[in-house]
């Protein structure tokens, strides 16, 4: 059984969901855990150097949908991705794909920071020299301290880079994980629900950071948070029951949404 | 799928919000119409009461602003919840401002009263006056049921005002012009006059609202205007 419901959608509400030139681009997916369908045909393009926030309540999918773009349920025995997801138009599902350079370029940042029990230049270390991407040591501490700067940890830790990771604040932490994400050159960030275990003054920070990000990158992020979306994003788009319901301009969305679901979830009244 | 109809916290507060609107918006209708009676009947102690109770309409508009505040700052309303909490503080703004004229004409005639003024002929100034309170009425009552193509009907009666505020500012200047001793109670008729057709604009303001309240989108402002100021044969 599927369990999800076979409503029509307002197609009006669907317009936007793709996008000329995007970077990444989701084509009918299906998501399946083992006989569960998960996903719904859900058509999403990710445009260049913006912030595209995934909305919806508990379960309706968004978190699986974001894992899609690295490949990340493929970790989950059980779990099946049907459609096509395509990366600067090359398909990452593609049987010549490999995972580990995917997931360089598609990069992801979870809810619990999770920094490795290494040292916090060995935490941003860690990606360059597995993936090759260092001449030498000198070109490996600039990259460190590149990306530092980019995640905007440096000033607080330049001079503690050989102490534990671990043992930073939550909210640096976060950011020290946003710093291995860009280590490795990425060009896509996926961000599962950054801020939930971070206090206002850290999540303050980790978005003026994704503000900061999208001129280089372009970033997909899960969020519970509605004015988080509205704050962050440059689009929104609303799941429910594993389907897309509406994707469109986050200022569109939060003032005017196409579809009442929509509504009726961001003004609290669902989910 | 419906939203669930659940009567939230929120939900609360924007009902009380409007039942404010409502309580203000009977308020000012029952000062104007008190002030367009009055100036018929030159009843001084009734336009007395009408200028005294302006302060509880001016109250109340300041009680709705913090309630408004409070519910912004507590509930984040969105969308169609922002614009309920948005529209409520616009139209009661406009509500204050309409009790503000109804005391302006009830203290211009006072005045008149004082003076007497039935010297000026052909004057029908009670009649726009009811139009405009008909509008005024009307148009409370759409926002109360949520009736946007009734807004828009009252919206388009404005022109009608607007004909008869021309024809009696012509009317009221050619009889001041004959002579100059009606100047005095002339000006004071052309302020309440030019009062009455404010309200007029006000009960245009309020279906506006309306519609932006029931659509997100402003209406198109293209009514055909009849200001006497700009029209092709103006005197003065």
């Amino acid at each position: 059984m599927d369990g999800l419901s076979k409503k029509p959608l307002n197609p009006d509400s669907l317009i936007e969901a793709t996008l000329e030139n995007p970077r990444m681009s989701a084509r009918n997916v299906d998501v399946f855990y083992g006989e569960n369908k998960a996903i719904d045909n859900v058509t999403l393009d990710v445009g260049k150097r913006e912030v595209t926030s995934l909305i919806g309540p508990s379960g309706c999918g968004k978190s699986t949908f974001l894992r899609c773009f690295n490949r990340m349920n493929d970790t989950i025995d059980i779990c099946r991705v049907k459609g096509t997801i395509l990366l600067d138009g090359n398909d990452i599902y593609d049987a010549s794909m490999d995972v580990v350079p995917l997931r360089a370029k598609v990069g992801m940042v979870f809810q619990k920071p999770n920094p490795f029990p290494k040292s916090i230049f060995d935490n941003v270390a860690y990606g360059p020299r597995i993936h090759g991407l260092s001449e030498n040591k000198d070109h490996l501490r600039n990259i460190v301290e590149k990306s530092l700067k980019r995640a905007g940890l440096w000033s607080e830790v330049k001079d503690r880079l050989h102490e534990p990771g671990t043992g930073l604040s939550g909210g640096q932490q976060q950011r020290l994980c946003i710093a291995r994400a860009i280590a490795v050159g990425p060009e896509v960030i996926l961000m599962d629900e950054p801020c939930s275990a971070l206090d206002p003054i850290a999540t303050a920070r980790i978005e003026e950071l994704i503000s900061e990000l999208k001129a280089e990158y372009s970033i997909i992020i899960v969020t519970h948070s509605m004015q988080q979306a509205a704050r962050v994003s440059q689009r929104t788009a609303y799941f429910h029951l594993g389907r897309l319901i509406e994707v469109g301009k986050t200022s569109e969305v939060f003032t005017k949404p196409k579809n009442s679901q929509t509504e009726a979830y961001i003004s609290g009244k669902i989910g | 799928m419906k939203p669930e109809q659940t009567v939230t916290a929120l939900e609360e507060d924007l009902n009380a919000l409007n039942k404010k609107i409502e309580k203000l918006g009977k308020l000012a209708i029952a000062q104007f119409s008190g002030a367009i009676d009055g100036m018929a009947t030159f009843d001084t102690e009734h336009l007395n009461s009408i200028i005294s109770q302006d302060k509880l309409l001016d109250d109340l508009e300041l009680s709705i602003n913090d309630d408004a505040f409070l519910l912004i700052s507590l509930r984040a309303p969105v969308v169609t919840d922002l614009r309920r909490v948005i529209v409520a503080i616009k139209i009661s703004s406009i509500l204050e401002r309409v009790g503000d004229y109804a005391k302006n004409i009830a203290k211009r005639s006072k005045i008149l009263a004082e003076q007497g003024s039935d010297t000026i002929p052909g004057v029908n100034i009670g009649r726009m006056g009811q139009l405009a309170e008909e509008m005024l009425t009307e148009v409370i009552n759409a926002y109360l049921t949520r009736d946007v193509s009734k807004a828009i009907k009252i919206r388009d009666r404005d022109l009608e005002i607007d004909y008869m505020y021309t024809a009696f500012y012509r009317e009221i200047l050619t009889s001041m012009a004959r002579n100059p001793e009606q100047i005095s109670n002339g000006t004071h008729l052309l302020f309440i006059a030019k009062n009455i057709e404010r309200i007029g604009d006000y009960a245009t303001g309020i279906a506006e609202q309306i519609y932006f309240l029931i659509h997100g989108t402003t209406l198109e402002d293209d009514r055909p205007k009849a200001d006497p100021l700009t029209s092709s044969n103006k005197e003065t």
